[in-house]
């Protein structure tokens, strides 16, 4: 029945268009390149982006969540509890063993936070805030309160520090997360659906779209990168800490915030968390570098978060222009 | 299918309910619950002591939440609680080194200004409020630490006469809990009797409909944000009182016991709802909890993972008891 | 109730002191023009009304009435004072109330504090309390809307007719100027809608200007003296006495130089696709069967709350059903499933097409694959190209315009929105069965004819079609057969070419002798 003549089949996705968090980027490289010293070197680079692929593979998975309308606060404790539960497993279950009961505890976090977002429409801030509380709790009791220190090994160390063909493991997982999210994202029908489901559920589902089936599956795949992420924060840590990184979901928020994804859902990709997660990896160098007291480390993260996420909303605004209302689709309501 | 069943025996609880709104009926039902069984297997658990030192333990968090409360009711989410309450401790601390007891108000005044500013970033900048207060979590956090020379606690100088204050039983409770009573009733008929609450709520019912019955919803929002920083503000010079010192790095993580026992509290995710005596039951029922838990011998970390499970707990029965009253009486009439 | 005419400040002769005067109004959004140069000017006393399609501009201009927007250039004059509202709450200040189309309640707060609202929004001072209308007022003000209901009610306990009448009791119940009333009576009943007309009139008896919006040519002809209308955002006709003009020349006014077009050919029927029995919307509604042949278009018609949509959204699998049974050739479908409807190849375009069809920060394409997303993906990877192959003959049949299909569905207008939602389901391969809502609401002429093309197109292809409009002429014009439906069932069935009186008839109850 389908008329194809006359149809230009054009490619539409994979031109490449830069969101404005680029330029931020480019802009921070430039500077902290001049004004802070040894930053450009080619050794703190590579431990710029070390630092940051914690961080840049868990964003990949607060990505997901955000493009679903969702948010996600449960990612520190549940690292938290898949560093406790890898430690205590490495005895019983050896290394790969125990980097998988880690995991595996991470992605039950993300399946109960699934299923209660998704089956019984709770709202996301509300059940993520609970597991929070609830995996880092469990984490604690595990460890009983303390951190407990995993038997230095070669192969537990080696998510952390190893090295494939010269380049440290962690970025290459980093790169290989974002390369998954864009795939996920542009060239899936799975992160088709996030995106539709995001920017309208009930039109999903009247579109037949098995919206919690989509849902879960997002929850579930930010948990799979958020245990990739717990495994190489875990190795580089080497011990079980119940308190292990209380600021990462926040952090992977500010990340996808700066990079100009809004909190309302159906809207990101991967280029744009990409660029968020570098201006926050490249702000947490500099800081570092420049010896800045603590203080004035912690003032400048915020000015830049603050900052880059104006520039992103209301550009205007920091011009010290008049700001002018978002543009409406005129009349289209009855 | 679970949710019908669910759904069924939410229609009993409606059915036994009072006229209480439903929300507000969950934290007096954990509080009961939560007494009654740590009544029934600690043996210390009822004495007057432990009473009188949960009733005064309470306040710190009830204060953080009430701020909560406000956000929270319209529609907007401040994660930079603790970090404010830290810096309004020392704050008032280094105050009230330099001006004796008064200057302790420099605590709230602290608070104030910290929540002003998330009010603008908020509602003057239209910035998401997560990432908004991120960013103010972070700096205040930064300015603690400046302050104090990277987080030395601040001894007051006046100690004894200061914890007096926070300890000595003045008629019944100590003057610090009299004074938070005074601030939650205050809180109280902010909400439910003034001009700045019954906007507030408006803002959180119907955040499209607000501006067009002629409510400036920035000023609204300034105003929420602005009362969240005070009582975050009065919560650190009530942490100040108790601790006889200004704690820079006190504060991190009672943000979500705050927001939690606000959400345990009623206040409706989606806005628009709120109630001070609730949200300071949900306070006193973590409380409990945790003094509970630490009379037997339990880490106080079961706490936590009790508290997360009654918050989303707390959401289902909500999101549930919410859904019935729609589903009787909309089935037709969507035009 | 007391009220001051404060109009009667007016010395003289009142018709030479206009209460509002607007005149040589812009705005732009962008790069769009919604108002190149409107006027509008009210009498004390009068009713105005305000004509326009949509998109000519009333809305922007109701906005900037109301202060909730400021013009880019123009005059507006408050009983002869130049005066230019920063803010509603200026406006309302100065007594230009508004009375919106969109709810503007607050669900959570009683019905006082809902009644409320303009005095809590403008109070100074600290106690709430002073700012509440006292409770013998807010009952008169619901009485004169006939609405008895319990002062302390949550808002959110109310039916959405009720809490229309809420609205309209808390713009009525202000000392006005200027009331605006900006198409108040869409979810009243007739009764209701007649109480408003009467108060509306005694508001107009002690002086207040009233602006009505309204689409219903019926309802201006009963209220309003005199009328304005707007055609691409000017006035093309400027505050003339409505006796003047004739129902064809307002129409005229308002679409330009249109051709109208005659009657459509409607495909011969088939055989039956889609087959409801025992189809009830709620427990104590009287079951329906209904059977549509392919090829067949069979109008729901039924006044607002009626169940005509309601029935219409059950058809499609969209809304679950008290009782009944669905089968699309012959296969049983479960009610209430819209996955398995989908895939059954049952198309359907909702009635409110921002809350439950559009994705409005996505782009237009990717609005219109969104039901057939499967087809162009393979082992869950999406083919390159194939979802433009799929869907842009559909696009371009459709006439999108502007033809940008990576432009996001929330920047185009409410009649390619349209297409972009029937574009979805007409992509459906092996597409049975097409439910309709509200086919062509708050869409211009020209995206409301291709609309009716694609429609008829359809079913000319074998598609069983349903169109549930509270649009009568659409009904009338698309059907093969009209099915009334009156308090949530069916209540018989019109053939083609029934008679517009015969049909309001039918709809109110009434039996043709």
């Amino acid at each position: 029945m389908m008329a194809l003549t006359g149809a230009r089949p054009r490619r539409f996705s994979g031109r490449f268009n830069p969101p404005a968090a680029v330029w931020v980027v480019l802009l921070l490289f430039c500077v902290f390149a001049l004004a802070v010293p040894r930053f450009a070197s080619v050794g703190n680079l590579e431990n710029l982006l070390r630092v940051g692929s914690i961080l840049g593979i868990a964003a990949c998975g607060q990505t997901i969540v955000l493009i679903l309308g969702g948010i996600e606060f449960s990612f520190g404790a549940s690292a938290a509890l898949a560093s406790v539960v890898t430690v205590l497993a490495l005895p019983s279950a050896g290394v790969t063993g125990g980097f998988a009961a880690g995991a595996a505890s991470v992605l039950l976090v993300g399946l109960v936070n699934g299923t209660l977002v998704a089956r019984f429409s709770l709202p996301p801030f509300l059940v993520t805030l609970g597991m929070l509380m609830v995996a880092g709790g469990g984490a604690a009791v595990l460890a009983g309160g303390l951190p407990i220190d995993a038997p230095p090994s070669d192969a537990f160390s080696w998510p952390a520090r190893g090295r494939i063909a010269g380049i440290p493991v962690p970025i290459l997982a980093a790169a290989a997360s974002f390369a998954l999210l864009h795939l996920l994202l542009a060239h899936t029908r799975a992160g088709r659906l996030w995106y539709l489901v995001g920017a309208n559920g009930t039109a999903a589902r009247l579109s037949g779209i098995t919206v919690w089936r989509s849902v879960l599956a997002g929850y579930l795949l930010a948990g799979a990168f958020c245990a990739l992420a717990a495994v190489i924060l875990t190795s580089r840590v080497a011990s079980g800490q119940p308190g292990l990184a209380p600021n990462l979901p926040f952090e992977t928020i500010a990340a996808c915030a700066v990079g100009g994804i809004p909190l309302a859902g159906g809207q990101g990709r991967a280029v744009q968390t990409l660029c968020g997660v570098l201006v926050i990896a490249m702000l947490n160098n500099a800081v570092v570098l420049l010896n800045l007291p603590v203080a004035y480390q912690q003032l400048m993260i915020a000015a830049v978060i603050l900052g880059a996420v104006m520039l992103q909303q209301a550009p205007r605004l920091l011009l010290l222009l008049p700001v002018r209302p978002a543009r409406q689709p005129e009349e289209d309501r009855s | 299918m679970s949710a019908r069943l669910l759904r069924r025996s939410a229609d009993g609880l409606r059915a036994a309910g009072s006229t209480l709104p439903i929300p507000f009926r969950v934290a007096p039902l954990c509080l009961i619950l939560a007494v009654a069984v740590f009544a029934a297997t600690t043996p210390r658990f009822l004495s007057l002591g432990n009473a009188a030192n949960i009733g005064a333990q309470v306040w710190v968090l009830a204060l953080l939440a009430i701020g909560q409360m406000f956000v929270l009711a319209t529609r907007g989410f401040d994660i930079s609680v603790g970090a404010v309450a830290a810096l309004s401790s020392v704050c008032a601390a280094m105050a009230c080194n330099g001006w004796g007891l008064p200057g302790l108000a420099a605590g709230a005044l602290a608070g104030l200004i910290c929540g002003l500013v998330n009010g603008a970033l908020v509602g003057t900048l239209g910035l998401q409020p997560v990432v908004a207060t991120l960013g103010s979590l972070i700096a205040v956090r930064g300015l603690s630490l400046l302050i104090t020379g990277d987080g030395q606690v601040v001894p007051l100088d006046a100690a004894g006469a200061v914890t007096r204050l926070g300890f000595e039983p003045m008629p019944v409770l100590p003057a610090a809990s009299w004074a938070a009573l005074v601030l939650a009733v205050g809180a109280a008929l902010l909400v439910g009797r003034s001009l700045a609450g019954r906007r507030i709520l408006m803002a959180g019912s119907n955040p499209e409909a607000v501006a067009l019955v002629g409510v400036d919803t920035r000023r609204v929002q300034l105003w929420a944000y602005g009362l969240c920083g005070l009582f975050a503000g009065l919560a650190g010079v009530l942490m100040t009182v108790r601790a006889g010192s200004g704690l820079p790095t006190e504060g991190a993580g009672m943000e979500l016991q705050a927001i939690a026992a606000a959400v345990i509290g009623g206040t409706a995710l989606s806005g628009g709802i709120a109630s001070v005596a609730a949200v300071v039951i949900g306070a006193a029922f973590i409380q409990v909890l945790l003094t509970g838990l630490n009379l037997q011998g339990v880490s106080p970390f079961v706490a936590q993972i009790a508290v997360g499970v009654v918050i989303i707990a707390s959401g289902l029965l909500e999101t549930l008891l919410r859904s019935l009253p729609s589903f009787h009486s909309q089935s037709r009439t969507r035009t | 109730m007391t009220r001051t005419a404060m109009t009667r400040q007016t010395r003289g002769d009142p018709a030479k002191i206009w209460t509002l005067e607007v005149s040589g109004i812009a705005k732009n959004y962008g790069a769009t023009c919604a108002l190149r140069n409107a006027s509008l000017r009210l009498r004390p006393g009068k009713v105005h009304a305000l004509l326009g399609e949509n998109g000519a501009g009333k809305s922007t201009l109701v906005k900037i009435v109301v202060g909730a927007i400021q013009p880019d250039r123009g005059r507006i004059a408050l009983n002869g004072v130049p005066t230019r509202f920063a803010g509603v709450g200026r406006a309302i200040a100065a007594g230009v109330i508004p009375i919106y189309q969109h709810l503007s309640l607050f669900p959570h707060l009683s019905v006082l504090e809902n009644l409320s609202a303009f005095a809590i929004a403008g109070a100074t001072g600290l106690r709430a309390r002073p700012a509440l209308v006292p409770r013998a007022t807010a009952r008169a003000w619901l009485d004169a809307v006939g609405l008895g209901c319990d002062l302390d009610l949550p808002v959110e306990r109310l039916s959405v007719g009720e809490r229309q009448l809420v609205e309209i009791a808390r713009g009525l119940g202000q000392r006005c100027t200027l009331l605006v009333l900006d198409e108040p009576t869409a979810a009243l009943t007739h009764d209701e809608t007649d109480r408003l007309f009467g108060v509306v009139r005694r508001l107009c008896a002690e002086g207040t200007a009233i602006l009505f919006i309204s689409h219903k040519f019926d309802e201006i002809e009963a209220l309003a003296d005199d009328v304005t209308v707007l055609r691409d955002g000017v006035a093309v006709i400027d505050a003339e006495p409505l006796a003047s003009l004739s129902r064809a020349e307002l129409v005229r006014a308002m679409l330009g130089d249109t051709v109208e077009t005659g009657d459509r050919a409607l495909p011969q029927p088939g055989a039956p696709v889609l087959t409801a029995t025992g189809l009830r919307l709620g427990p104590t509604d009287a079951p329906a069967d209904i059977t549509v042949r392919a090829g067949e278009i069979v109008g729901l018609a039924g006044l607002v709350g009626s169940g005509a949509l309601e029935l219409a959204a059950a058809l499609a699998g969209a809304r679950p059903v008290a009782a009944g049974t669905l089968a699309v050739r012959g296969e049983a479908l479960p009610p209430g499933d819209r996955v398995r409807a989908v895939a059954a190849g049952v198309g359907y375009v909702p009635a409110d097409r921002h809350a439950e069809g559009l994705f409005g920060p996505l782009a237009a394409l990717q609005n219109a694959s969104s039901s057939t997303v499967a087809l162009f993906s393979r082992g869950g990877l999406l083919r390159p190209g194939g979802e433009a192959a799929a869907l842009m003959p559909w696009l371009r049949r459709l006439d999108l315009h502007p033809f940008q299909p990576e432009r996001p569905a929330a920047g185009f207008s409410g009649g390619n929105q349209q297409k972009l939602l029937l574009s979805r389901n007409l992509a459906v391969p092996d597409l049975q069965v097409l439910v309709v809502l509200e086919p062509t609401r708050g869409v211009d002429i020209a995206a409301r004819e291709t609309i009716h093309d694609a429609l008829v197109e359809a079913a000319g292809r074998g598609v069983a079609v349903v169109v549930a409009s509270s649009d009568l002429d659409e009904v009338m014009a698309l059907s093969h057969r009209i099915l009334v439906v009156r308090h949530g069932s069916l209540d018989g069935e019109l053939p083609r070419g029934t008679g517009r009186a015969a049909l309001m008839d039918r709809l109110a109850g009434r039996r043709a002798a």
